[in-house]
This record gives C-alpha cells, structure tokens and sequence, in this order.
C-alpha cells in the first residue's frame, strides 16, 4: 500500500463524505461549506496524482465560487441557519435509486475494463506546467479563445438578467 | 529545521508587527506591550454566544492563522530557507490567501451574531472587487520571470527589481494586499466605530489571541510575498540576504499599516466600482505592457 | 496491477452518485446547481485519473480539465443569475412552483 494509494483514497473519500454532508445537514451555510471542503478534497486529490498546477488551481477555485455560493443561499434560501429541520426534497426515492444505479455502473464499468498497463511516473511539476502552457497556446489555442469568448458572452449575458430595469422617472439617482 | 526556523522567524515577525501597529496608530513605541497584550487576553474569560454554529465558532479563527502560514511555506527568505519551494509557488500564495476567505465567513458566521455576520459578508464583498487585482499582477511577474517557483521569481530580478519594471503591477498588489489584510482604509469588516467590532466583536480570550494572531501572521506573510515578487526578495549589496529580507519586509510593512491612516474607511460599494472599472483595465494593460517589455528586452 | 486508478474512478463514480441524487431530490434552485457541482467534479477526478495513469506525457488531458473548470464557473454564473432574475420576479427559487409552461 503506497502512500500515493493512501492519499487518494483518503481524499476520494473525504471528498464523497463532505458531498453527502451537502445533502444531508439543514443548515444552508453548513451546505454551503461542506460543499467548498469536498472540493478542496478533491483539490488534495489532483496534488496527490501529481497534477501540480489543476490541484492547486481547484482549491482556489473552488474557495472562491463557494464562498459565493455560500451568500447566495443566504440570500435566496429559506432557513439559513437550519434551526427549522425543514425537509425540503421531493421524490426522494427515484432520486435515489438513479443515484445508485448511476454509481454502481460507473463502478462496473471501472473494474471490469481492462485499462492496460498503468503508467508508473508522471513528469515533473515544473515540466508538466510548462508543457500545459505550450499546448494551451499551440495545439489549443482555439479551445482556449472559444472558452474565453463564451466566458466573456456569460458575463455579459448573466449582468443583463441580473440588472434591475432602469426605470424611466429614475434620471436624478447617483 | 527549516520549518521551525521559518515559524520562528514569522513568530517574531508578527511581534514586530504588532509593535509597529501600535506605534502607528497609538503613537508610542513599547516593545513589551504585545506580550502583556497576549498574556492579558488569555487570561480573559472567554464569552461564549447563546447559540453558536460550534464548528465554525471554533474553526474560524484557526482557519485563518493556518492559510496565513500555509501561505508562508513557498515563501523564500534566503536563497536556501524555504519550507517547499513547489513548481506553482506563486497560484499557492494564491490559493492559501483565499481560505482567509473561508475563515473570515466561518467567523462572522459561526456566533450567530447579527454584526458580525454583516462584517464577515462585507469581506466577501471586498474579496469580489481585488481577487483579480492580486492574481494579474502575477500574471505579470510569472511571465517576467517565466516560471512560477519563487526562488525563480526573485532571481529573473537580478538586474532590475519588479517594482521599476511593472510599477503599475507593484501598485495594484500593493492596494490588494492591504485589502486582503483588512487593514484601514479596507477595514469594514473589523471596523470599530461601525460594526461594533464586525467579525471580531463575539470573539474574546484566547479566540480573540489566535484571532490577532493570525491577522498579524497574515499581515506580515503578505509583505514578505510583496517583497519577493516586486522588491527583488534578498538581493541586495552590502548585508547579508537574510538581512536585506529582514529590512526589506519591516519597510513594506511599515508602508502597508502607514498608507492608509489618514483615509476614510472605503465602503465595500465603492471599492467594487472603483476596483472593476479602474482596477482591472490597468491590470490588463499591465499584462500587456510587460509582454511587450519581455519580448523587446530579455 | 496496482488498484490507484481504480481507487479514483471509484470516488469519480461515488460523487457522481451523490451529485446525481441531490439534482435530482433537491427543490431549491442553489441546492440543484450544487448537486450539478459534484456531478462536474466526478467527471474531473476521472479526468485527472486517467491522465496519469494512462497518457501521462500528453498535456491534453489536464487542459479538458481546465474546461470543464471553466464550464463550472460559466454554469455557476448565468444559473445564479437566473436565481436572481426569478427571485424579484416571483419571491422565491423554488423548483416546484415553476409551472408556468406546464400542460
């Protein structure tokens, strides 16, 4: 059992604790920061398979969308505090059994395929950021202009849904 | 034994942080009187809210001494004193910062206590306006020094220190790291004379201690991460390289807890317009301005 | 062989469950987009998984990582924006009372 084994187990299973965590406590801000530490286990995860730059990338990430994520169900939810214990889920047992299913095929289907031989080292973190930076720039570059454009018409289109319509006797207000 | 030596060093940082804050803003210079300050307070009784949110109650305060130092640990005092010179050195800073984020949310949040959350909402709301006033301008120097480890950083400023090559980088760091650090004219969430004391209102004895601590911790590892991204770290001519880091982090200390004395506190409102319709225009043309620089003279 | 990848694909596989069942049993609009969260991340671990355990040297792999990272962010945004829209419209964001285009 090598330390690699270890640690990827060990986060893979703090990550899917914290997610159940998300669905199960009553408290929003709870949910909200359960939700923030599943992903930084994950996070953990991608460090511990080596991917130096998409670890550390996820855990910052993620802390920020989170956090958002956080004051937005404060803003939008009904008991934030969860001091009610409301039940606020609907067909609760389809929704459980397509969970199951969903899982327990992908678990199927990752044991029974052969994956061939495992790869055993991967290059170093310097190498690997570096070559992630020529192929984003190379090979990708399309990938990356079309998602920064799509980021960009997001942007835009998420402030435009957002905005309060300007009312017409309104021309005085700071 | 590098750990230890850099915990130490940033233990006694801290101090002197404290010390030159209460120069600053009480006017009198004591060296003793963190010291009394911290025996004081953990000898208070420790106040606790009629129904706190346990976890985060307890959790908030450490959280935010742990992503200070963890912040730390990729920090180069020397060219040999460096806890884990990681390949992304420079997006760790990054990412260990934003979990003072996370704290400050745990800590307004966990005393179930009406200013406090208010004060740990408006830091998220400060967050939004500077997140991207911190990571451009390592945009910038990362791709000066083409490589994000940070001993790798401070020595592509061998012939020329950051703060000459990219002052608008230097400028727009500056202004960040002093809002990361809630310290005036950035402070709403711990404001005295607003919110009671915001996030630090519900937190007395030996929470208030680690609650201090880790704002002094965090205050000094964001000076020493100025100084080895724009002030060339520990080069220098004359002293020795831990010397020049020594002096050159008190000065930018000193500098951060200076430059905002005699401003008005900046309501979260305006620091968002002010930090997205100026702020981040200037911090692409910065991106821009040092790739042309970078190609023109290597 | 050594049971690392298959450790991984079984978390990816485990949040992807979880991710499922909370879109699909949550009412609340902000509970939906988290559950669609642990649905992204699954598929992200099981990225990141087969990268390095099967094609370590190519660089593609952690750069389809690195979209759907961006995905998330785009899809947490325009979906927060519609909570907001429907929240000064109707009062709340709650799944259930959105009828309107029904039968």
């Amino acid at each position: 059992m090598t330390a690699q084994m270890f640690f990827i187990g060990f986060f893979g299973l703090a990550g899917v604790w914290f997610g159940i965590v998300v669905f199960r406590t009553y408290s929003m801000v709870r949910s909200a920061l359960a939700l923030l530490f599943s992903q930084t286990a994950l996070g953990a995860m991608f460090l511990s398979m080596q991917a130096e730059f998409l670890g550390v990338l996820q855990i910052m990430m993620m802390a920020t969308e989170m956090s958002i994520m956080a004051i937005f169900m404060v803003m939008f939810m009904m008991d934030p505090g969860g001091l009610g214990e409301m039940d606020m889920t609907h067909q609760k047992r389809l929704s459980l059994g397509v969970g199951i299913t969903a899982f327990v095929s992908a678990v199927a289907v990752a044991v029974f395929v052969d994956w061939g031989p495992l790869a055993t080292t991967a290059p170093d973190a310097v190498q690997q950021t570096a070559d992630l930076g020529l192929e984003l720039l190379g090979r990708s570059m399309l990938i990356f202009e079309t998602a920064g454009v799509t980021i960009l018409t997001a942007m835009i289109a998420a402030t435009a849904v957002a905005i309060q319509p300007v009312k017409k006797a309104s021309c005085h207000e700071s | 034994m590098t750990t230890v030596l850099i915990l130490l060093l940033l233990a006694i940082g801290a101090y002197f942080v404290a010390v030159l804050e209460a120069w600053v803003s009480k006017g009198r210079f004591q060296l003793a009187a963190p010291l009394f300050a911290a025996i004081a307070l953990l000898g208070r009784e420790s106040i606790l809210p009629r129904k706190p949110d346990r976890l985060f109650f307890e959790v908030g305060p450490v959280l935010l001494l742990l992503s200070a130092l963890l912040a730390a640990a990729v920090i180069p005092l020397t060219p040999n004193l460096i806890i884990t010179d990681l390949a992304t050195g420079a997006l760790f800073i990054n990412a260990a910062m934003v979990y003072v984020l996370v704290a400050l949310l745990m800590a307004g949040w966990g005393p179930d206590g009406a200013y406090g959350m208010i004060g740990g909402w408006r830091f998220l709301g400060q967050l939004i306006a500077y997140a991207m006033l911190i990571v451009m301008p390592l945009t910038a120097v990362a791709m000066r020094a083409e490589s994000l480890v940070t001993t790798q950083i401070v020595v592509s400023q061998a012939g020329l220190w950051n703060i000459i090559y990219q002052p608008l980088g230097f400028v727009l760091f500056f202004i960040a790291s002093m809002a990361l650090a809630f310290l005036p004219p950035f402070d709403m969430m711990i404001a005295k004379g607003e919110l009671a004391g915001g996030v630090e209102a519900e937190y007395t004895g030996m929470r208030l201690a680690v609650f201090r601590l880790g704002r002094l911790v965090l205050i000094i590892t964001l000076a020493s991460a100025i100084v080895i991204f724009y002030l060339g770290g520990w080069q220098g001519s004359g002293l020795p390289p831990w010397a020049w880091s020594a002096v050159k982090i008190l000065l930018v200390t000193a500098g951060m807890l200076l430059a905002g004395r005699f401003m008005p506190r900046i309501r979260e409102a305006h620091l968002l317009y002010w930090c997205w319709i100026l702020g981040i225009p200037l911090a692409l043309a910065n991106i821009f301005i040092v790739g042309i620089l970078v190609l023109e003279f290597p | 062989m050594s049971p690392e990848l298959i450790i991984a694909l079984i978390s990816g596989a485990a949040l992807f469950g979880v991710g499922i069942y909370g879109a699909l049993s949550q009412t609340n609009l902000v509970m939906i987009m988290m559950g669609i969260e642990l649905i992204l991340a699954g598929a992200m671990v099981n990225l990141v998984a087969f990268w390095r355990y099967l094609h370590p040297d190519v660089a593609a792999g952690q750069m389809f990582v690195l979209i759907i990272m961006t995905v998330m962010a785009i899809e947490m945004a325009v979906g927060f924006a519609v909570a907001i829209a429907r929240f000064r419209a109707i009062g709340s964001v709650e799944m259930e009372e959105a009828t309107e285009l029904k039968g």
